[in-house]
């Protein structure tokens, strides 16, 4: 691509030609939500029980990458704490459901409000110097300390042989949520929360504040942002909604065991975002259909999938640092421009 | 008595932790690469040493295999990945993190998952004042001194190594006085990967081998290197001891199954208090 080629100019376009290009330019993000609207209808019309259980592991850990991607998208912030906190919202649910005998809908805020408070206590500490590299280790340390907490606390957790899970949310507003359709619907409801909390905060002044930060932290407490504010809420945020995503993965599941507060589960959703497209909309869910999905459907052992999936993260970091939903979105931006 | 066996004890165990946390030191605190596989690379030198050993040649041989290896894997992932990310730190811990499940995998298949021990070239434990040490622990120590030691004269005594100080300081200065950078960032990560090859040969020679061993002494090295002030070499040195005694003194008088959780109360608690590390190192700084 030479530098003559990137100058021209759209005027260099007959207008018609222009205007029909802009405006399909702008109905992109619309087909996006509409194929991802088709995609989650997909067991209204059918689907074996396979294909609707292979959906429910997508949409979760499509949500869970969607709030990771609120504190490391917008906010340029490296939280290594995200599988820590969904594992300690699957917990915390499973605790307060078995031993309070409190009801799903009420476990749910309860181990978000508690997860909070902890994402606080954690970030604080880390989030007061510039750098991200002390928000890193604290997390990834604190993310290593719960899964040993979960792991040794015998009377509590039971240990690393892990917990059973034997209840079902209750029905919400009358939709029945203990069958398998059920739980899939359970775990997109979690990815579409997720997704309106972070558009919401895309299209807020919280949102811009987060992207300032993220560019250049200096400049932006010039422009009177609370950095450490910003971030920590960022933080507590992101914290809080994979908490909630781990209160469906109890059911879903219906097992637990401290494996999934490990560091691997964290860096696999790192990988999810820089394939997809760190801070974009539509990355994370990009991402998770890749990786989980098409692995999935080729049937490859386990343990070079994940080989694979190391090389494809290396690859896409020097090779395609925007993602697949940055690429796409640098080409629209290029064509409606007429450049080719 | 109990008191003072278990104080050699961690003293000894922190040796180990020393040894990964200056290679950490090396290529994060001063070169900025947040190498996250620097604990596959302990892994690996471990391996080789098992294989060198298990073949009949001894463990100084596996010694020095283990981090000829590792310098030479150094230098071919400095050359086909970190060169390239040098510019943003996320770009290569992202990059770190896709080479670890590469790395992983690939061991557990080529290796498989069961724990492996080799023969240690001193066995048994010898009496001393009252107190029983063991005799590998003991020439674990030793050799972690005196490479520390060479590698603390390397960087202040020779020409490259006050260049690799230099880069530390300030990257863009170092360039500017005539310091070729891309020289001296390949030489700083073969030597801390070598390092990482030792502290893996050392480790093997103590503790059982696994494909997954690798995650503690890589949180470790980084604890280390943070705790004892970001690209500070005795910082880092001082923290390993450290370590190795809280832990120890933990594991023996609190609870033994929570033992890798010590480290990381020690590093919030620090950060809390010391945000610049023990030994002060390059500042943060406060927006």
């Amino acid at each position: 691509m030479s530098l003559a080629m990137d100058a021209a100019p759209a005027a260099a376009l007959p207008r018609a030609q222009a205007a029909l290009r802009e405006r399909l330019a702008t109905a992109v993000p619309w087909a996006g939500w509409i194929v991802l609207a088709a995609l989650l209808a997909l067991p209204l019309v059918g689907g074996s029980r396979y294909l609707v259980y292979l959906g429910t592991l997508i949409a979760l850990e499509a949500a869970l990458a969607t709030s990771l991607n609120i504190v490391i998208g917008y906010a340029g912030q490296f939280a290594m704490s995200h599988a820590a906190f969904y594992g300690f919202g699957a917990y915390a649910s499973a605790l307060l459901i078995t031993s309070l005998g409190l009801n799903f809908w009420l476990a749910v805020p309860a181990a978000m409000l508690l997860a909070g408070v902890i994402a606080a206590a954690i970030g604080y500490p880390a989030l007061r110097y510039t750098g991200g590299v002390h928000l890193a280790l604290i997390t990834f340390a604190f993310g290593e300390l719960a899964r040993l907490l979960a792991a040794n606390w015998d009377s509590l957790t039971h240990g690393p042989m892990g917990m059973r899970v034997t209840y079902s949310p209750a029905p919400f507003f009358g939709i029945d949520l203990s069958s398998g359709k059920g739980l899939y619907w359970l775990a997109a409801g979690m990815l579409l929360a997720c997704l309106l909390v972070a558009l919401c905060i895309q299209h807020s002044r919280f949102g811009r504040g987060l992207v300032a930060v993220r560019e250049d932290e200096t400049l932006a407490s010039f422009l009177g942002i609370n950095v450490v504010g910003y971030k920590l809420a960022a933080y507590v945020i992101s914290s809080m909604l994979a908490a909630m995503v781990g209160c469906a993965y109890a059911p879903i599941m219906s097992f637990i065991s401290p494996d999934l507060l490990s560091a691997q589960e964290t860096i696999s959703l790192i990988g999810v975002l820089i394939l997809g497209g760190i801070g974009t909309v539509a990355g994370p869910i990009i991402g998770a259909l890749v990786f989980f999905g098409i692995p999935e459907l080729l049937r490859v052992a386990r343990l070079y999938r994940l080989v694979v999936l190391g090389v494809v993260i290396v690859a896409v970091v020097l090779f395609m640092p925007k993602g697949i939903a940055g690429v796409l979105r640098d080409r629209a931006a290029r064509w409606k421009r007429g450049v080719r | 008595m109990d008191l003072v066996q278990t104080l050699l004890d961690g003293l000894m165990v922190g040796g180990l932790y020393a040894t990964v946390a200056i290679g950490v030191t090396l290529v994060f605190g001063i070169m900025g690469i947040l190498n996250f596989a620097h604990g596959q690379m302990v892994m690996l030198g471990a391996y080789t040493a098992f294989f060198v050993v298990s073949a009949g040649l001894g463990f100084w041989p596996a010694l020095v295999a283990g981090m000829v290896a590792m310098g030479a894997l150094g230098f071919l992932l400095e050359r086909l990945v970190f060169r390239h990310t040098l510019a943003d730190h996320m770009q290569g811990l992202t990059a770190s993190l896709g080479l670890i499940m590469v790395i992983e995998n690939l061991a557990a298949a080529a290796f498989t998952p069961d724990p492996r021990t080799f023969d240690p070239p001193l066995p048994g434990s010898f009496q001393l004042a009252g107190l029983t040490l063991s005799s590998q622990r003991v020439l674990v120590l030793v050799l972690v001194v005196a490479l520390v030691a060479a590698c603390y004269l390397f960087l202040q005594k020779t020409r490259i190594g006050k260049a690799i100080r230099a880069m530390g300081q300030n990257r863009t200065g170092a360039a500017l006085v005539g310091i070729r950078i891309t020289q001296v960032t390949s030489v700083v990560f073969v030597l801390g990967s070598a390092m990482a090859g030792a502290a893996g040969v050392l480790y093997g020679s103590l503790f059982a081998i696994t494909p997954y061993m690798s995650a503690a002494p890589l949180m470790k090295g980084f604890i280390l290197t943070v705790l004892g002030g970001l690209g500070s070499v005795p910082g880092a040195v001082f923290a390993g001891f450290l370590l190795g005694i809280a832990e120890s003194l933990g594991s023996r008088y609190l609870s033994a199954s929570f033992r890798d959780g010590y480290g990381f109360i020690l590093l919030i608690v620090a950060l809390l208090y010391f945000p610049r590390g023990l030994f002060g190192g390059r500042g943060k700084v406060r927006v």
